[in-house]
């Protein structure tokens, strides 16, 4: 396309109309499928942002959402603050709580649902008998709604639950843990579910990664002596860091905004050991109606999560380039 | 020394049998060309003597040890893949010295071994790349050196040159000769190529359909063909061969088709008649009435002049023209009318099912 | 002692089973808890030792639930289930919410997703950097643009409407569309379609009946991954409604905010209503999901 520019038009009058009709026709094309992308982003996400940032520096709360035409009247009783809800939020421990608690969970997330779901993989990626009805069965967790995870998670781990009854059975002593309504506990148990409902999505990836890898490589270094160990350390694991890495970044950033569960079930509870950053945000918001400081907690946690994404892209983006380098197109013989 | 010895093998994947009952004895230092048409078994049967696939029935003896219950890596084998199969996360010398690495020979040695094999095929320039980075002779080479520098005793190659061009492979196929005749060792290769097969093999073995056609030197093979098919596969250009009915005419025999009639020599006077095939390799075929033989009188429809040989062709309309090799020197214009001999001694025939006829 | 290969083999097989069949019962049990519990009678909800599978299991949960209150008379001796049934918004109307809002959303988002990776795999219409950069879509939280959203959702009267809700998710899940989408366009050879053209196939026709096809299997997956976010999301739809609009899972949350305490037999009852329709288009379409999804970080 910008080849054609340079070239003088008399030259090569032909070709380069019809480039240019097909460059032009490219461009059309491409505005055209991102003119609705666009005008979502204009029209509805930008304003939503500006908004945010405007709030941050009043006192802007409401007490009744419950009217629509009501908010802009709340608006109108605010007052400028100026910086002062950010400052105050930089020295908000429960704030820096829920980061951690909202980290923590992530990790502890991700790093379940990668180990179990690539366990998974690697025993079953080799056809054997069998192999789709375990297949399909695996990915019934991921089917399965979040919020319905959360209240049958419940179900089973109340006090007189069948978890407990299964864990006396097994021990044969009667069990009565709490699985739920417990501090020390209670995001652990979260962390479960979550991994329960989408091992599969790491499953399926690790899968879809596995089965791609060449055959050949594989069979070449067991032949050359290699250990089925050796072989996963030294052929497979390299070939498949990219998307190992996949894996895990989407995973994490997807557990870091977790919400269904942590508060569908507890509310941010018991005391506060469920609240998470999303939870956080939420109660400051939608409880306390508290727009504003929600605006500054909201923002900050945008460039938090910008910074994170903007890593992980980075790693991605390393990646693939390796990965496309492995398997370029050769050289001819010269 | 060793020796491979396939007992009774037999491969089935569900109701597909890949190969049949297969008994063949490799001697040491031999080297060993599989042919056959797609689909027949040949890559099955190396894959079992490497152990990647495990076979539904019989034996597989390596210095007279059944092997069946070995990993690939205990069978002391070195196996070419057709796709190179280089590992592309490390570099050409990681490669070369990956199988050293799993056999725990010192750091030190490996860096002299990997030095010695790879200027063995001539690779050393390379050492330093990625195998992204070298050309597809290239990584064929780097794969030859990765395999021969842990000194197997047997190396299994499964069309290695089939993915490269014609110029290449005819290098690389004479390394591969060269190699052979170096080391001595045992050579079981794999190919489509009736040439790298003629060229290469101590002894070419012929398979269809899961099973041994036929086995012998090439020139075995070559010069006494038992079957239409194993005829058909050999020779560059292709036997001519001429569906049509052998006819009894008082004592001996007669071969009629839709193009000529001719008398067949008094061998086969005891054959039983009936439909069949009559070949005749093109480079036998005589031009001028010169050797006896029956004659026939034809139209030079097609003149190919190679340099040192001429091709002639005949029945252009057919699917399959008859073609005749005449030296260069032979002045054969087009639309000249010649006479075809077919000198008794050239002539193979061959029954309804493909069976010689002798 | 070393093991021969078949020993070894058999030894893996059965390791294999074990491992897996464990991890199935993980998987199932909660699953069969739920439609378990939807069968049980009031007083065998909380029962211990709990019941697993009730001998009195009765329909009264799902007539309680998605029957018609005011004309079904449900139980004699639960009438104050009736009265709470009442009390609560009506499941069918969020049944049919929340298939209208998620299947036209993933259609749409299919829709423009495979274009746009059409586009970006064929022509480059996106760089590498824009298409990381769409990604933020995503993987930036919802809860941090919910409140404006809301306020300004207000100001234009699409707080508390399907198009509201439409629009959000379109845009949350068309990174995922347009990767999963590219991943498995890349995969078809250019020169096919280059073939076609040659062949005399118009552009169009082209994607038609040669890409189409090829990719069929991903668009597939593409859409059932994206019906399973939109159809399951919780929070937007909690904040963006009302009155007028409810989806399924907001609809289930407000069975645990209730103060009549915990009813876990009607709660499992519509759990089983909103799991069933993921389940059934999942199995219907498994054999498309079998080649898993890789966001084009493999090579083929
Ligand atoms: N893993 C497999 N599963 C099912 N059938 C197979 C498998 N591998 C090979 N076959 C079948 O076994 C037969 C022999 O295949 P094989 O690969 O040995 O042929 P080949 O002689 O190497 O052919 P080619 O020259 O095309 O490489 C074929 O019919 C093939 O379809
Ligand atoms: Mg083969």
């Amino acid at each position: 396309m910008t080849a054609d520019s340079t070239l003088p038009s008399d030259m090569a009058p032909q070709l380069n109309s019809r480039a240019a009709t097909r460059a032009q026709g490219v461009r059309r094309f491409k505005w055209t499928v991102l003119s609705p992308l666009i005008a979502l982003m204009v029209f509805i996400l930008l304003p939503a942002f500006v908004l945010q940032g405007y709030f941050s520096f009043f006192s802007f709360s409401i007490f009744d959402a419950g009217d629509d035409t009501s908010f802009l009247s709340y608006f109108r009783a605010s007052e400028w603050v100026g910086l002062d809800l950010w400052k105050d939020a930089l020295t908000d421990d429960k704030f820096g709580f829920a980061i951690i608690r909202s980290l923590l969970f992530a990790v502890g997330v991700t790093v379940g649902c990668f180990v179990i779901g690539f366990a998974l993989a690697l025993l079953m990626y080799r056809p054997f008998r069998g192999q789709g009805f375990y297949y399909i069965f695996f990915i019934l967790p991921m089917l399965t709604v979040p919020i319905v995870i959360a209240y049958t998670g419940e179900m089973i781990l109340y006090q007189n639950g069948p978890l407990n009854d299964i864990i006396g059975m097994v021990t044969g002593t009667r069990s009565d843990a709490q699985f739920l309504y417990k501090q020390e506990v209670a995001l652990t148990t979260i962390a479960a579910m979550e991994i329960w409902n989408w091992t599969p999505f790491s499953f399926i990836i690790m899968m879809a990664g596995l089965a791609s890898l060449p055959k050949e490589p594989q069979e070449a270094a067991q032949i050359l002596g290699a250990s089925k160990w050796r072989i996963f350390w030294e052929v497979q694991l390299p070939l498949l860091r990219p998307v190992i890495l996949l894996a895990l970044i989407l995973r994490f950033l997807e557990s870091m905004a977790e919400f269904p569960k942590t508060w569908g079930l507890l509310q941010g509870g018991p005391g506060s050991a469920t609240e998470t950053i999303p939870v956080y945000i939420f109660i400051t918001a939608w409880q306390f109606f508290d727009i504003s400081y929600g605006a500054v907690l909201s923002y900050l946690v945008l460039f938090m999560m910008m910074a994170i994404v903007m890593s992980a892209i980075w790693l991605l983006r390393r990646e693939k380039k390796s990965l496309d380098a492995m398997y370029e197109t050769k050289p001819q013989e010269g | 020394m060793s020796r491979i010895e396939l007992v009774d093998l037999r491969k089935e994947y569900g109701n597909v049998v890949a190969v049949k009952a297969m008994d063949l004895t490799i001697e040491d230092g031999e080297f060993i060309v599989f042919v056959g048409p797609s689909g027949c078994g040949k890559t099955t049967t190396l894959r079992m003597i490497a152990g990647f696939e495990d076979p539904t029935n019989g034996e597989i003896r390596i210095d007279g040890t059944v092997v069946n219950e070995k990993e690939p890596g205990d069978r002391d084998l070195g196996m070419v893949f057709q796709s190179h199969a280089l590992f592309p996360h490390k570099n050409v010398a990681d490669n070369i010295a990956f199988g050293l690495r799993m056999k725990k020979v010192p750091q030190d040695e490996q860096a002299a071994k990997v030095k010695e094999v790879s200027e063995l095929v001539r690779i050393t320039h390379l050492l330093g790349k990625m195998p992204a980075q070298c050309s597809g002779g290239e990584s064929q080479r780097i794969a030859l050196a990765r395999t021969l520098v842990t000194e197997p005793s047997n190396f299994l190659l499964d069309e290695p040159l089939s993915s490269l061009d014609a110029k290449l492979r005819r290098e690389l196929r004479a390394e591969c000769d060269r190699l052979h005749d170096e080391l001595q060792k045992t050579f079981i290769y794999v190919t489509h190529d009736q040439e790298e097969a003629m060229t290469l093999a101590d002894r070419i073995i012929v398979m269809n359909q899961g099973e041994i056609v036929q086995q012998g030197t090439p020139m075995e093979i070559y010069s006494d063909p038992v079957s239409y098919f194993v005829a058909d596969f050999f020779g560059n250009p292709a036997m001519n061969l001429i569906d049509g009915e052998f006819v009894k005419n008082g004592d001996s025999l007669e071969f009629k088709s839709a193009h000529f009639d001719i008398p067949l020599p008094a061998k086969f006077a005891n054959a039983t008649p009936g439909k069949g095939t009559l070949g005749i390799r093109p480079e036998n075929v005589g031009i001028g009435a010169n050797s006896g033989g029956a004659t026939i009188e034809r139209e030079v429809e097609l003149v190919e002049p190679l340099g040192k040989d001429t091709l002639l062709y005949f029945e252009t309309e057919e699917s399959r023209p008859f073609v005749a090799v005449v030296e260069g020197t032979e002045d054969v214009k087009r639309h000249a009318s010649v006479t075809i001999n077919f000198p008794d001694d050239a002539i193979f025939l061959f029954g309804a099912n493909g069976d010689r006829i002798r | 002692m070393a093991m021969t290969k078949s020993q070894r083999r058999i030894s893996y097989a059965a390791f294999r089973y074990l491992v897996l069949t464990f991890w199935l019962l993980v998987v199932a049990f909660p699953i069969f808890w739920m439609v378990s519990t939807s069968f049980k009678p009031d007083r065998e909800w909380f029962a211990w030792p709990p019941v697993y599978i009730s001998e009195n299991a009765t329909l009264q949960n799902y007539l309680a639930v998605w029957g018609d209150v005011t004309t079904h008379s449900v139980d004699e001796q639960t009438g104050e289930i009736k009265t709470y049934a009442q009390s609560l918004q009506r499941p069918w109307q969020a049944l049919g919410n929340s298939a209208l809002i998620s299947v036209i959303a993933t259609t749409l988002s299919v829709l423009f997703g495979s274009v746009l990776a059409y586009g970006v795999s064929r022509y480059q219409i996106l760089s590498e950097g824009r298409m990381f950069q769409l990604l933020m879509l995503r993987m930036v939280p919802p809860i941090v643009l919910v409140a404006p959203i809301s306020i300004w959702y207000s100001a234009l009267g699409l707080l508390d409407t399907i198009l509201g809700l439409v629009m959000l998710y379109f845009l949350t899940t068309l990174p995922y569309a347009v990767w999963m989408s590219k991943s498995f366009i890349d995969e078809v050879p250019r020169e096919m379609e280059q073939a076609a053209e040659i062949l005399g196939a118009s552009r169009w026709r082209t994607i038609w009946e040669v890409v189409l096809p090829l990719v069929r299997s991903g668009l597939v997956a593409t859409f059932l991954f994206i019906l399973i976010l939109t159809w399951s999301e919780y929070l937007l739809a909690l904040l963006l409604s009302k009155a007028q609009i409810v989806t399924l899972p907001v609809e289930l949350s407000k069975y645990q905010g209730s103060t009549e305490g915990r009813v876990y037999g009607r709660q499992a009852a519509l759990s089983v209503g909103i799991t069933l329709p993921l389940i059934v288009v999942g199995m219907i379409i498994r054999k498309h999901l079998a080649r898993g999804f890789s966001f084009g970080m493999v090579r083929r």
